[in-house]
């Protein structure tokens, strides 16, 4: 199949797509402000961009108690870190290069709050206190200096049906975690079984 | 756990509300008697445990108060800025871990939110004629929360703040031993402790303690251990990096957990054989056969609990 196809530039962009209202513009703020607030107090996921500064991106899921992601002020924010793979992609694309983007959400909500700043690391014992959950404390946080913060249109999450409880089933279409991780390490079926069941027990740790 | 909607909040003092709870059709609610908690979840999933302040004889609501805690964990915040009126909570029954026991005379001490179970217990004694007093001590009148309540409870209460009676000196006021009476105190870790510092001298069992933190433990380290489950015939490995409950939960041995630092006491299992290093704030006997898993270990390499 084709895989090369005519590349816009930034002239034939805005001549397909237009340009946006000035209300949509006029509504992006620099901090949190009393509604963003409620809403990242009730958010539990969000997906995390970061990139290195060759620009190579990375964006990754983050998931907790509603309100996980701490508001110190309204221009600072702190995400905890738990446990995960230890790729520490996002990490690395921080150090290299602080710039960050986030889609937050909250369950039934068909409209996603988007922050865009600047991030570091760290292991500040008092904040990281402040982020225990289940007893135990994360051992890292991200601290985020707010830049952009607004509320993205819900029209992704409607076509999508992204809350709509039969859409689950999709999930019962695709292959299970362990027989990706085989096909993609060529392992055999056997294996991706094992590991199948050995998740199991993994997502039992959640802290 | 039970759904309870909010029924009212009220600012009860600068930074404490109070959240009076009922069953969404208005059924009675578990019977409770004063120094009772109950555990609390909110919406975001988090889970508090806050004593009952309000009237045991209510059956129709309970009542708990909530302090401003801004580097807390979250839920306090939560509670004093997004919670309203008609909101859903989920509770589990009310337990009481800091019951009002017979004694000759009761001296109630609290500080702070640690009003909470003393104020029902000084309802209760009030009530039954019994013979007590009360010394509450706070920063001033903005702190000051139920307070119309306490007034009402009358010449037992002394309120010691900058507005009122002043500072209460704990190692002045509890030096003379008062053979007969019962002490319950309940307030900031800073606060109990000096109770009990100032208390080292009364007869044993005098002091009754309820705790928001736990009591400052000095361990040894962790090391590996084995658990049998004689009942369940279960055999948990418990290695040193996790907690006891966290090791028999992986094996869906029937525990639960709440405050999971060894001050609620809902994890409790009893021990049929091994030793049992305490490390919890509610043991006092180092001997004793219940243990609390969240935080408490095996002091040997083998223990069999009967479960």
């Amino acid at each position: 199949m084709k895989t090369e196809f005519r590349k816009l530039d930034e002239n034939d962009l805005r001549e397909r797509l237009g340009f946006p209202d000035a209300a949509t513009t006029e509504k992006i703020m620099d901090h949190i402000d009393a509604s963003c607030l409620t809403f990242l107090a009730h958010s539990p996921f969000l997906c995390l961009s970061t990139s290195d500064s060759a620009g190579n991106c990375d964006n990754s899921p983050r998931g907790d108690y509603p309100g996980f992601v701490r508001v110190l002020d309204d221009r600072t924010i702190v995400i905890p870190d738990r446990l995960g793979n230890k790729l520490a992609d996002s990490f690395l694309n921080i150090l290299d290069n602080g710039h960050v983007g986030l889609v937050c959400f909250v369950p039934g909500m068909t409209e996603t709050l988007r922050i865009n700043g600047t991030a570091y690391i760290t292991d500040d014992p008092e904040l990281l206190g402040m982020l225990e959950q289940d007893h135990v404390t994360p051992s890292l946080a991200t601290v985020i200096r707010t830049e952009e913060v607004y509320l993205h249109c819900g029209r992704a999450l409607l076509r999508s049906g992204l809350w709509d409880v039969e859409m689950q089933d999709l999930a019962k279409e695709v292959p299970t975690s362990g027989t990706m991780w085989a096909e993609a390490s060529g392992l055999s079926a056997e294996v991706g079984k094992l590991i199948d069941e050995g998740m199991v027990g993994a997502y039992n740790t959640l802290y | 756990m039970l759904p309870l909607v909010v029924k009212r909040i009220t600012r009860e003092s600068t930074d404490i509300v109070s959240l009076e709870l009922a069953d969404p059709a208005g059924a009675p609610l578990p019977a409770w008697e004063p120094g009772a908690h109950i555990d609390l979840q909110l919406i975001t999933r988090q889970q508090r445990q806050y004593s009952l302040c309000g009237d045991p004889n209510d059956l129709g609501t309970y009542r708990v108060a909530v302090l401003r805690e801004e580097l807390s964990r979250g839920a306090s915040m939560y509670i004093h800025t997004f919670l309203r009126e008609g909101r859903t909570v989920w509770a589990r029954p009310p337990r009481n871990l800091f019951p009002l026991l017979p004694a000759g005379e009761y001296l109630l001490l609290a500080a702070g939110i640690g009003i909470t179970p003393i104020l029902s217990m000084a309802n209760d004694l009030k009530r039954r004629g019994a013979a007590w007093s009360m010394n509450y001590a706070v920063q001033d009148d903005a702190h000051l929360p139920f307070r119309s309540e306490i007034e009402a409870l009358g010449n037992a209460v002394t309120i010691n703040s900058r507005d009122r009676a002043g500072r209460l000196d704990l190692s002045a006021f509890l030096a003379e031993v008062r053979p007969g009476v019962s002490v319950y105190s309940c307030g900031p870790a800073r606060f109990t402790d000096a109770v009990e510092e100032a208390m080292q001298h009364w007869p044993a069992r005098s002091l009754h303690l309820e705790r928001f933190e736990p009591k400052p433990i000095v361990a040894l380290p962790n090391a590996d251990f084995t658990v049998t489950a004689a009942r369940s015939n279960v055999v948990v490995e418990v290695p040193a990096g996790e907690s006891m409950l966290h090791a028999m939960k992986g094996k869906d041995l029937p525990v639960t957990g709440s405050c999971l630092r060894g001050i609620c006491g809902s994890c409790a299992v009893t021990v049929l054989e091994g030793a049992v290093e305490h490390r919890d704030s509610l043991t006092s006997d180092p001997e004793s056969r219940i243990m609390y898993p969240c935080v408490s270990r095996a002091l040997g390499s083998d223990l069999v609990i009967d479960l």
